[in-house]
This record gives C-alpha cells, sequence and structure tokens, in this order.
C-alpha cells in the first residue's frame, strides 16, 4: 500500500505541494484556470511548523481510523483493498466529528461546502500531485517498508 | 456453538458485531432492537428534520449486513428483563431468548421531566426516527416550536426547526445555553449567534406546565408567561436504559458499571455505549459520556473482549461537535476552569472565534474552539493521552499551532523522516 | 520583539487582546499566519527577475542548481541582495533629497516656513563643498549648498563629498576596489541593471557594487539628510524626555505623528503649539494639544525638541487600540497599511501626507512645503475636532509611567561633552578608550521584529555592553526599545554599567547609552568615528577603531543598506537574523570573511543577544590587542555570560 512520506530535512516550506493539490482538485487541472473556477480548491495538504522544522501535513489513511469510527453520517468509510480512508461527500453531513477526533489535524472544515478537506492521493489523478512536484523531492508517495 | 445476544442495534452493537465477525465467523449472534428501523445513527435525525437529508441516507449499514454478517435481526420488540443466573432475555412480549454471552447496549432514552401536561400530543424528545418524523408532521401546520433544554439536542432540535421556518423558543433553565459543553463566554458567543438567525433564547426560565387538552397548545414558564407552541421538544438530558438488570446481580449506578474490559460484574456479560458506565480519562472517575464515537469504541472493544481476547478501554471523554447556521462548535473534556487549573483563551467577539484551554499541571484536561475548529483531533490526543504540553503552551493559542508541533511529544512517526531531536 | 515578549509587559498585553475582540489582526497575528516562511526565499535562492523564471535552486542538490537562464545559487543571492541594498539606499536618498530639496526653497525664499537655523554648520558644511562662506549672505550660501548637493544625486562621474570626510586608509581602499560611489541615483540605477538577467553573474563584483551602492547612502543620502535637517532644524541637544504608551493623554488632543521625514512633523510641532490651534482645542474640551511619535520621525522631533516618543515601529498598531488617539498622520516608510482598519474600531483618524505614500483607507491630506505650516495646521485642526468623538469609556492609555530618557548625542555634542566648553576635543574619549576605561564604543540599532525568538533582544544586548564597559551608542526604534527599559539615562550608568564606564558617565554626566537620533542619522557613527579616528591613538583608520555595530532585529531594507555601508566602512556588523544569503556557500563565506579583506569590516549572524555582545566584545578586545592598547582598568569578574 503506498503512502506519503515527509523528509522533513528537506521540506523548505514553498508551499508548492499545497498550490499543485489545488490545482489537481480543480476541474480545470490548469493552474491559472483553477484561481478563476466558482469553487477554488483548498489544499488537501498544509505545510506546518514544528519545532523549528516545517513539513506538510496531510491525511495519512490509517489504518484504524478514528475518523471512520467518529463519523456518524457513514460518509468516511475504510477501503480494505485500496488501504485507503474514502469520503463520499454525498452522505456528509458536515457535522465536524472527523476533525474533532483526527490525532494529526489532517482534515480541515470548508465552511462553504460544508464539506471536511482531506487528501484523497489524487484519485481523480491517479497520481498525488505533492510528490510529483516538490521541487526538493521531501515528499515521496512509496510502499509501506520502503522509506 | 456459542450464542451472543447483543441487545441494542446502534452504534455500539454494530462496532461491537463487526469487532465480533472479525474474530468469530461461526458462533451465532442475535441482534434485538426496540426500534423498527435497521442500525441508524441517533445524530442524524436532526438533518433529517431540518431537511438536509433523505431518509434512505440514515441507514448506518448497507441493507445486507445483517445477512452478510450472519445475524438474526429481531425488530420492534424491548428486551424487560434480562436474568444472568438462568442466562435468559425476556422481552415484552414475554418471549424469552437464551443465551451465552450477552452485549447490553441499550442505549438511553430522553429524559421526560415531571411537569404537568408533558405527555400530551406534540411533545417529544427527540431521539429516535420516530421523533423525528413526527416533528415533520408537526412543523407543517405550526409556526412556533418551543424547546426545553439548552444542551445539545435541544439546540439541534432547535436549529432543525429553524430551518423549517418554524419561530423557535429555547427554553432554558441555567444561565446560559450548552451549560454542559460550553462555558459561559462560550455559550454568549454562541446565544448571539442563534439570537442573529432567529432563535429566541430565554436562559434563567423553566416550564411549569405544559398546556392544551390532548394536543399541545402552550407552555407556560415559571414566571407565569405563557407561550403558544403546538411543538414542544424536550431536551432535558437522557436516562440510559438499565431496567432490564433492576432485579438482577448486575451492578449499577448511573448505568451500567463495568470494568476496563467493558465487562460487568457478571461473567460473560458485557455493556457498552450509552448505557455503559465507564472511566471518564478527564474526570478520573467513573461517568457515562453518551457520545457516538465514544458508543463505536466501546462496542469495538467489547466485541473483541466477548471473543477472548484481552483489551483494555481506556476510558471515554466528553467531546461534542455541532455547527449552527456555519458556526462549528467543538468541545472536549472540561469546559470550566477550577481552582487550580489554568486557562489560556483567545476570543474575537466581531467574528465569534473563541478558543480556550483548560490545564492542570501542565496536562490539557479542557478544550473549547468556537468558529475556528481546525487541529482540534490533535488537542483531543493531548487530552486523551495526558501528554505533558509544558514545551509548547504558548503555541496553543496560535492560529499556526499543528500536529508539527507535538511530534516529538507523541512517540515515533513513520511518516516523518529526519525530524531533528528537539 | 515576539508575541510572547510582548505579552510579558501587561499593558501590552491587554491591548493586544483588545485587538482580537475588535477583530482586527495585528503584526505578530500577521506574523503568525505567515508561518512557516518559504524556505527558499529566506535562503536567497529564489529568483523572479524574469520569465525565464520564477526559479529555484534546491539547496539539497537534487533538483535544480541553476535558474533557467544558468544563474547559481551565488549569483541569485547576490543579485538579490544588491536589490535590497539598492532600495534600503533609495529610501534615505529621497528622504536626503527632500531636506535638500526644501533648503534650496527656503534659500530662495520660496517657503516662508522653513530657514537655516544654525549658520554654523552651513558654513561648515559649505566649506567642504568648496563653498566661499567670508561675507556671504546666509541665504546665498545655501542656496549654493544645496544646489551642489541635489547636483549629486545626478553626478555622473567624480566622488561623493562627505566621502572626503573618511579617513585617508579608507578612500584608499575604496579608490582601489572600485566602491567608490560616483553618484547617489546613479549608482542605484546600475543596481537594478547589472541584476538584470544575464549582466553581472559574478557574486563578488555584485557585491562590489553593492557596497558601492551602500556607502552612496551612508556616505551620501543618509548623511546629507542628518546634516541639512540639523541646518534647517538645529542641532539635537541633550534633554530630558518621554517615552511609551502612557505619554498619550486622557485630556488632550492626542495626535501621533509617524513615518521619517522631519520637514512635516516639525510643522505639526510648530502648528501644535500655536495660539490660536491650543485656543481651538481648550474650545472643544481638551486642556491642550498632546504630539508624540512613532518612528524615526519621534525620533527627529525628540532629539530636537524633545517631544515624547509613543512608541517604535512594532506598536503602532497598539498605540490606535488605546482607543486615544484622536488622528494619526503618516508620511512615509515602516507604516503598516492596516492602521486605518485598526483607527475604525475607534474614532481615530488616519491621514497620509506623501504623494509617494497611498494607504487604502486614509484620508489624504498632501503635504507641499511652500505651504508647510497652514496645511500642518489643518491637520492638526482635524485632530482637534475630532477630540469630542473620542469614546471615554473605551480609552485605555497604560497605567505605567512613561520611561524617562535622555536622547539627542551629536558628533558635535560629543566634543562639547567631553571636553568641556573651553576645550571642545574628542580627547577625552579616546584617552578613555586607551587608558582602558571604555572598552570601545559599539552601536546598538534598527527596527524590532515580531520573528525575533530572543526574549528582549536590545535591552539584553545593550545591559552586556555596558556592564563589560562598552559605550553604545543608538539610534532608531532599538534605541526607543531601550528608552522603554530605562537605559537612556544618565541613572542607567550606576544601575548597569561596568566600573570604568560608570566613570566616565559620572564625570561627564551622561548615559552610559546615548541616543543619536532617526536612521539617517546613523551617519553619524560615521562622522564620530572619522573624529576618532583625527584625534589620535586608537586607529589610523576606521577598520582599526575598537568599534562594533548591531541590528538584533532587523526587518527593512534600508536596515541591509545600513548593515552594508559599515561593513564597507571597515566596521563589524551583527545582525540577530540573517539577510537571504545562507543558500549559497561562497556568499555565506563571502560576507563572514572575504569582504574582510577587502574594506576591513565582516558580516555575524547571531540571534541570541548575550552571544551577539560576546561576538562584539571579543572584536573590540582584538582590535585594542591590535592597536597595543593598555588591558581593561577593570576586567569584569564576571565571565561574558553566554
Amino acid at each position: 500500500m503506498k503512502r506519503l512520506y515527509f523528509d522533513v530535512t528537506k521540506c523548505l516550506a514553498c508551499r508548492t505541494c499545497e498550490l499543485v493539490c489545488c490545482v489537481g482538485h480543480s476541474v480545470s487541472k490548469d493552474f491559472f484556470q483553477a484561481l478563476k473556477e466558482k469553487k477554488v480548491q483548498l489544499p488537501r495538504i498544509k505545510v506546518s511548523l514544528g519545532k523549528g522544522k516545517t513539513m506538510p501535513i496531510a491525511c495519512r489513511h490509517c489504518q484504524d481510523p478514528k475518523c471512520v469510527d467518529a463519523c456518524i453520517a457513514r460518509a468516511l468509510t475504510y477501503d480494505f483493498e485500496k488501504k485507503e480512508v474514502v469520503h463520499d461527500k454525498d452522505k456528509c453531513v458536515g457535522c465536524w466529528m472527523c476533525i474533532m477526533v483526527c490525532p494529526y489535524g489532517a482534515i480541515r472544515p470548508d465552511e462553504e461546502a460544508r464539506q471536511p478537506v482531506r487528501c484523497d492521493h489524487c484519485v481523480e489523478i491517479g497520481e498525488p500531485q505533492c510528490a510529483k512536484n516538490c521541487p526538493t523531492k521531501a515528499i515521496k508517495y512509496q510502499e509501506d517498508n520502503k522509506k | 456453538m456459542k450464542h451472543i445476544c447483543i441487545i441494542g442495534n446502534s452504534a455500539a452493537a454494530i462496532s461491537a458485531v463487526e469487532a465480533i465477525r472479525e474474530r468469530d465467523k461461526d458462533s451465532r449472534i442475535t441482534m434485538i432492537s426496540d426500534e423498527e428501523y435497521p442500525a441508524y445513527c441517533r445524530c442524524l435525525i436532526s438533518y433529517l428534520l431540518a431537511g438536509d437529508i433523505s431518509e434512505g441516507k440514515l441507514a448506518l449499514r448497507p441493507q445486507d449486513f445483517y445477512t452478510q454478517n450472519k445475524i438474526d435481526l429481531v425488530l420492534g420488540k424491548k428486551v424487560v428483563k434480562l436474568d444472568p443466573k438462568k442466562q435468559r432475555l425476556t422481552l415484552a412480549d414475554n418471549e424469552k431468548i437464551e443465551f451465552d454471552i450477552a452485549l447490553i447496549a441499550t442505549g438511553a432514552r430522553a429524559d421526560f421531566p415531571d411537569i404537568k401536561g408533558i405527555n400530551k400530543e406534540g411533545v417529544s424528545g427527540f431521539r429516535t426516527i420516530k421523533d423525528a418524523k413526527d416533528c415533520l408532521t408537526w412543523a407543517q401546520f405550526a409556526k412556533v416550536a418551543s424547546v426545553l433544554g439548552g444542551g445539545l439536542i435541544g439546540l439541534k432540535a432547535a436549529y432543525a426547526l429553524r430551518k423549517k421556518g418554524l419561530d423557535v423558543k429555547v427554553i432554558v433553565k441555567s444561565k446560559h445555553v450548552l451549560s454542559q459543553v460550553l462555558d459561559e463566554t462560550g455559550a454568549a458567543i454562541v446565544q448571539r449567534h442563534l439570537e442573529h438567525h432567529g432563535i429566541d433564547v430565554l436562559p434563567d426560565q423553566d416550564v411549569a406546565e405544559i398546556i392544551g387538552n390532548g394536543q399541545v397548545k402552550a407552555v407556560k414558564l415559571g414566571s407565569g408567561k405563557v407561550i403558544g407552541s403546538p411543538i414542544v421538544i424536550v431536551g432535558k438530558g437522557v436516562k440510559p436504559n438499565i431496567e432490564l438488570v433492576k432485579e438482577s446481580d448486575i451492578k449499577t449506578e448511573f448505568g451500567i458499571i463495568t470494568d476496563e474490559y467493558l465487562k460487568t460484574n457478571v461473567d460473560g456479560i458485557f455493556a457498552a455505549g450509552d448505557v455503559a458506565q465507564c472511566f471518564d480519562l478527564v474526570r478520573g472517575a467513573a461517568y457515562i459520556n453518551a457520545l457516538w464515537p465514544n458508543a463505536i469504541e466501546q462496542g469495538k472493544i467489547a466485541g473483541a473482549n466477548i471473543c477472548g481476547e484481552k483489551k483494555a478501554y481506556a476510558g471515554s471523554l466528553a467531546m461534542n461537535s455541532v455547527e449552527f447556521f456555519g458556526l462549528p462548535i467543538i468541545s472536549i473534556g472540561l469546559k470550566k476552569t477550577e481552582p487550580g487549573f489554568e486557562a489560556l483563551e483567545f476570543i474575537d467577539k466581531r467574528n465569534s472565534i473563541y478558543k480556550k484551554f483548560i490545564i492542570k499541571e501542565n496536562v490539557l484536561k479542557g478544550f473549547i474552539a468556537i468558529g475556528k475548529i481546525n487541529n482540534s483531533g490533535v488537542i483531543l490526543k493531548l487530552i486523551r493521552d495526558s501528554i505533558d504540553i509544558s514545551s509548547i503552551k504558548q503555541d496553543l493559542v496560535s492560529d499556526s499551532f499543528s500536529y508539527a508541533r507535538i511530534i516529538d511529544l507523541v512517540g515515533k512517526d513513520e511518516i516523518y523522516t529526519n525530524i531533528p531531536a528537539y | 520583539m515576539s508575541q510572547e515578549d510582548l505579552k510579558k509587559d501587561p499593558a501590552h498585553k491587554q491591548l493586544f487582546e483588545r485587538a482580537h475582540e475588535e477583530g482586527v489582526d495585528t503584526i505578530w497575528d500577521r506574523e503568525a499566519k505567515q508561518e512557516p516562511h518559504c524556505g527558499f526565499g529566506t535562503l536567497g535562492i529564489c529568483c523572479k527577475n524574469c520569465n525565464l523564471g520564477p526559479c529555484r535552486i534546491d539547496p539539497f542538490g537534487e533538483g535544480a542548481s541553476q535558474g533557467v537562464c544558468g544563474a547559481t545559487a551565488d549569483t541569485i543571492s547576490a543579485r538579490n541582495l544588491v536589490r535590497h541594498i539598492a532600495a534600503g539606499t533609495s529610501c534615505h536618498s529621497d528622504h536626503g533629497r527632500e531636506v535638500a530639496k526644501t533648503l534650496l526653497m527656503a534659500a530662495k525664499g520660496e517657503t516662508k516656513f522653513y530657514k537655516v537655523s544654525d549658520e554654523e554648520k552651513l558654513k561648515n558644511l559649505a566649506a567642504e563643498y568648496k563653498i566661499k562662506t567670508d561675507n556671504q549672505d546666509i541665504n546665498t550660501i545655501a542656496k549654493e549648498l544645496a544646489q551642489k548637493i541635489l547636483a549629486e544625486y545626478g553626478q555622473q562621474e567624480g566622488e561623493l563629498v562627505l566621502a572626503n570626510r573618511a579617513p585617508d586608509k579608507q578612500k584608499q581602499i575604496w579608490k582601489k576596489f572600485n566602491l567608490m560611489p560616483r553618484g547617489i541615483d546613479r549608482e542605484v540605477v546600475e543596481a537594478l541593471s547589472r541584476t538584470n538577467i544575464g549582466v553581472d553573474n559574478d557574486y563578488a563584483n555584485l557585491m562590489a557594487h553593492g557596497m558601492r551602492v551602500a556607502l552612496a547612502d551612508g556616505w551620501g543620502g543618509s548623511m546629507i539628510a542628518t546634516e541639512l535637517t540639523d541646518i534647517l532644524f538645529g542641532k539635537p541637544t541633550p534633554k530630558t524626555a518621554k517615552a511609551n504608551l502612557s505619554v498619550l493623554k486622557e485630556d488632550q488632543v492626542n495626535i501621533i505623528v509617524h513615518g521619517h521625514v522631519p520637514l512635516l512633523s516639525e510643522m505639526i510641532c510648530d502648528a501644535a503649539s500655536s495660539e490660536e490651534l491650543l485656543a481651538l482645542a481648550k474650545e472643544k474640551g481638551a486642556s491642550g494639544i498632546n504630539l508624540a511619535g512613532i518612528c524615526c520621525t519621534a525620533n527627529e522631533i525628540l532629539v530636537r525638541r524633545g517631544y515624547p516618543v509613543a512608541g517604535d515601529f512594532i506598536l503602532q498598531e497598539l498605540a490606535i487600540l488605546t482607543g486615544a488617539v484622536d488622528l494619526m498622520l503618516v508620511d512615509l516608510q515602516c507604516i503598516m497599511p492596516t492602521l486605518p482598519e485598526v483607527a475604525e474600531c475607534f474614532h481615530t483618524k488616519m491621514v497620509s501626507t506623501s504623494s509617494k505614500a497611498r494607504f487604502p483607507g486614509m484620508e489624504h491630506v498632501e503635504f507641499r512645503e511652500e505651504e508647510a505650516l497652514p496645511i500642518a495646521k489643518k491637520i492638526v485642526r482635524m485632530a482637534i475636532e475630532n477630540f469630542p468623538n473620542r469614546d471615554k469609556a473605551r480609552v485605555c492609555i497604560p497605567k505605567t509611567a512613561a520611561n524617562d530618557l535622555v536622547p539627542g548625542f551629536t558628533t558635535e555634542y560629543v566634543f562639547g561633552m567631553l571636553g568641556g566648553r573651553y576645550r571642545p576635543s574628542y580627547r577625552p574619549l579616546n584617552d578613555a578608550i586607551i587608558n582602558g576605561r571604555i572598552r570601545g564604543v559599539a552601536g546598538v540599532v534598527g527596527c524590532d521584529n515580531p520573528k525575533m525568538a530572543s526574549s528582549q533582544s536590545h535591552v539584553t544586548l545593550v545591559k552586556e555592553l555596558i556592564k563589560n564597559d562598552v559605550l553604545v551608542v543608538q539610534t532608531g526604534c532599538s534605541a526607543v526599545s531601550c528608552a522603554r527599559a530605562g537605559l537612556l539615562t544618565p541613572e542607567a550608568a550606576f544601575e548597569f554599567a561596568g566600573k570604568g564606564l560608570r566613570e566616565v558617565c559620572e564625570a561627564v554626566g551622561c548615559p552610559p547609552v546615548l541616543h543619536l537620533g532617526s536612521c539617517v542619522d546613523n551617519s553619524r557613527i560615521l562622522t564620530a568615528c572619522c573624529e576618532m579616528v583625527k584625534e589620535g591613538g586608537i586607529g589610523k583608520s576606521l577598520d582599526e577603531l575598537p568599534v562594533a555595530g548591531a541590528a538584533p532585529e532587523w526587518m527593512s531594507e534600508k536596515a541591509i543598506a545600513i548593515g552594508w555601508y559599515f561593513v564597507a566602512s571597515g566596521l563589524l556588523v551583527l545582525f540577530g537574523m540573517p539577510f537571504p544569503v545562507y543558500g549559497s556557500d561562497n556568499m555565506t563565506k563571502y560576507v563572514f570573511e572575504d569582504v574582510e579583506k577587502i574594506t576591513g569590516g565582516k558580516w555575524a549572524f547571531e540571534n541570541d543577544p548575550l552571544k551577539m555582545a560576546k561576538v562584539m566584545i571579543e572584536h573590540i578586545n582584538s582590535k585594542r590587542k591590535a592597536l597595543n592598547l593598555k588591558p581593561m582598568l577593570y576586567e569584569s569578574k564576571v565571565e561574558v555570560s553566554a
């Protein structure tokens, strides 16, 4: 199962990952067009400052996901085959229980859409854009047992 | 073949059943529910009433869940007695069911205070799909609704009815709404927001009588004021459904007493969910935090223990998340500062943003977030695991607080490599 | 000053929290939102100069090591740094230009509101410009001087007259390495053209020009601004004054003047003390008009006229949050564009005055020197008319007493201060240094920055320096910070200074920390150093002097320019946070080592103020050793704690 791994020494907080995440989830998938769309996407990954070190934070598709347990509408479920946490936006009621329980703060509220914003490994495109575009290769999308 | 009986069909029951089937595909499982519906999340009924979701969306599991998991489902029947010595359940129609292991997941029911007229038509508890559907029917012809109680259930009902266009009056006995969930400052912000959206909040009031002949017509307050209202929602708390063990040896206090394996004092009988009295991690004492995520976790763990796997339950926490008219509110653990505790606050009254952290000896004990709820789950982890936050105390209130700030406090995280030693 | 540091002062904490209640951001909130800052920018390895980009160098070597044009990290960070120096220099140049133009206007009689106040200084400066002063009318001298100075702005070849003040050795170095500025505007223009794509790609060559630009500031624009301001408004003299937010008054019209150029603030002083406006104030129920300042313009009217300082750069929003400010007027530089948002929470009027500096939300009253006083009066009148709108219930002026300070020291004053009326001279200062009472002189200057992690950096650094018998001179916001800690009084010598320094201060009656004025007045440090060299015994050139400089919390490009002109003049300069250069190994080596081989000056970056002090003291000690000066008379028993 592939996941996103972050090399903290290489993150320079340029936030390219955030930008390409927004573009990757837009309708046009084009950088300039994406900003003009009616619903400008929020980045699913957020670069955050720890104690003197920066690191991106995104959903890591836990195998025992707290958010799935807390979801009252069964909008968040765990796909055992893909080994990913999947969100069904039609079922979601925007109660924010998932945000209350995610121990990584990897889910953020999109107030306008009343939907949680969380990483889906760019399922529409097929490959996580952040890992593809990180200028220092601080983000890697790779199998579990390799680092 | 073992026969496992699960009394209940909601959060704790369903997650227990899944935990059991993960480990044991063979034992016979019977689930008994006093409601007519397959498992649903009762937290959703306010959205049903508001018109935000349709009934079809309420089901907790797909239609074939019970057959796929080889569960005998009994709907619409209430278990009135559990006899642990005879290992036998008695239903309301006197049917008897024998079991080897039982899980009591009967949840809690709306607590109706002793007020004259409380049993009239038009008064509802707001816990079940039936309650919501009743309200939907009544709301078609009503212009005003009153809600007794300023707690979460009451306010969620109030919100839903307001969305339906009714004039809503919330009658609160305490000084402010959400007194079990927020402190005075937070509650004031929420109240202002609710009033701004047309919900009338009447604090420091209680209800003396519900007036009407058969059908509710009005509500009379202790002050003497009368409010014409054909709908009355009772949100005055819940009572755990422990009656079924009244005559047995099973120990109860405010709920069914359980140990850290969610077992009652009688071997082979477990309890989980809103009916179970567990250890509260923040209070450090027995308590019931009747909340959805707690019930799910307890069910999971009870299910594991039922299968013989000794899994300990660390304890429950108060945790609530709700949003009214675009204002999100999250509250975890304690909400009021007690003597000897420290509180860190951030208030922006103009934009209805409030953050409060309650700390005792460098460990977080409580958290309130209104307006900005990002990273609440990180705070929940800090509270749940009693992590020493002295190195990041000053960062808590900041907008830029995140998991990155506590990554050195929570043990090795394999997702991040090359984190420097701090 | 970080958010934590700010909250240690209960009055500031209260105002900070008030901002949140009112729903407005402060500089500390915005800083937190900007964190983490982009590492490429911080390292100086992002380039936006052309459309082949924008480009980034991967400092870890895996990704791109060159921009699209081929520029390396060395080139990119050097180009960026030169542009920063050019921008900082331009601020001071324009400031000097405005003062020079006003002197010309005054000399020509085009404005009756400005005149030559210090005739002696005019004549001395004119002599430097080879202008005849015997039997000449003052305005004739002034006119010629102003014209010659303005010509230096447009000069193409030659040298700047004031650069001549430097000791011979420095001038030789500048000539040898092509660092001598040829004309003020010319150097800035060349800085921009050299840093265009495909022009100067040699980092050392770029930095040499960068130093030339900086020198055009220090010995050009800034020095011109200082000298001509002294000529127009008089030299500063020591006087007692007050600093911190409690200078605002509940019963008076409070006007804050904020920005940099004293042409405006001096007029506001005159207007605010005019009889007609004082009478109007009384009519509106105020007992008087209280004028206070923020930023450099505050320092200008502080050192010349003793007006109180409300705060430095970082506190400008908090000043408004007291609810007591009836009007804040601004000209240019270091003004936060969020001030109108904060002012909207109260009755406070925000007025902009410079056509070069417009801020959405501010009412614009354009200041013109030809009508200086009437315009100033108009603005003061606006403040008075606004006084009745003040909501007294929402006024929250800190109750702590305002700190006393004694500012107003100049190069010229030190002569008199040390030598007395009859034997004005730097001799006593030099002797004190030679004899080991004073270890050396340190300049602690510059801005206030919310990113600074170390607490109380200015105060801690200054205290450590004076404890070790280093005489400290200050300008700008740093001086105001230390004023608020009580360091700028003669009494501070008894409490904080080492024995040797204390003896000197007691004998002379001066503080151990001398406030020289605004940021353009950093040029006074240059002229003072020249006098020290001239007086003799402690070095034959600026780089031999036992001196050092520091800007613990720099924030603006002006600070970069100032730092570089000191380094180019042979001095050690410390910054509390690096400028964007660490992304290039060669540039890092250049600023820490290579540049010393050229000018004798160099850079150091140190975050911890005690460590900063250690570096500066060790540097001063090494200069003392090289000069074979006597050991310190009272060597501190306490190890420099770092």
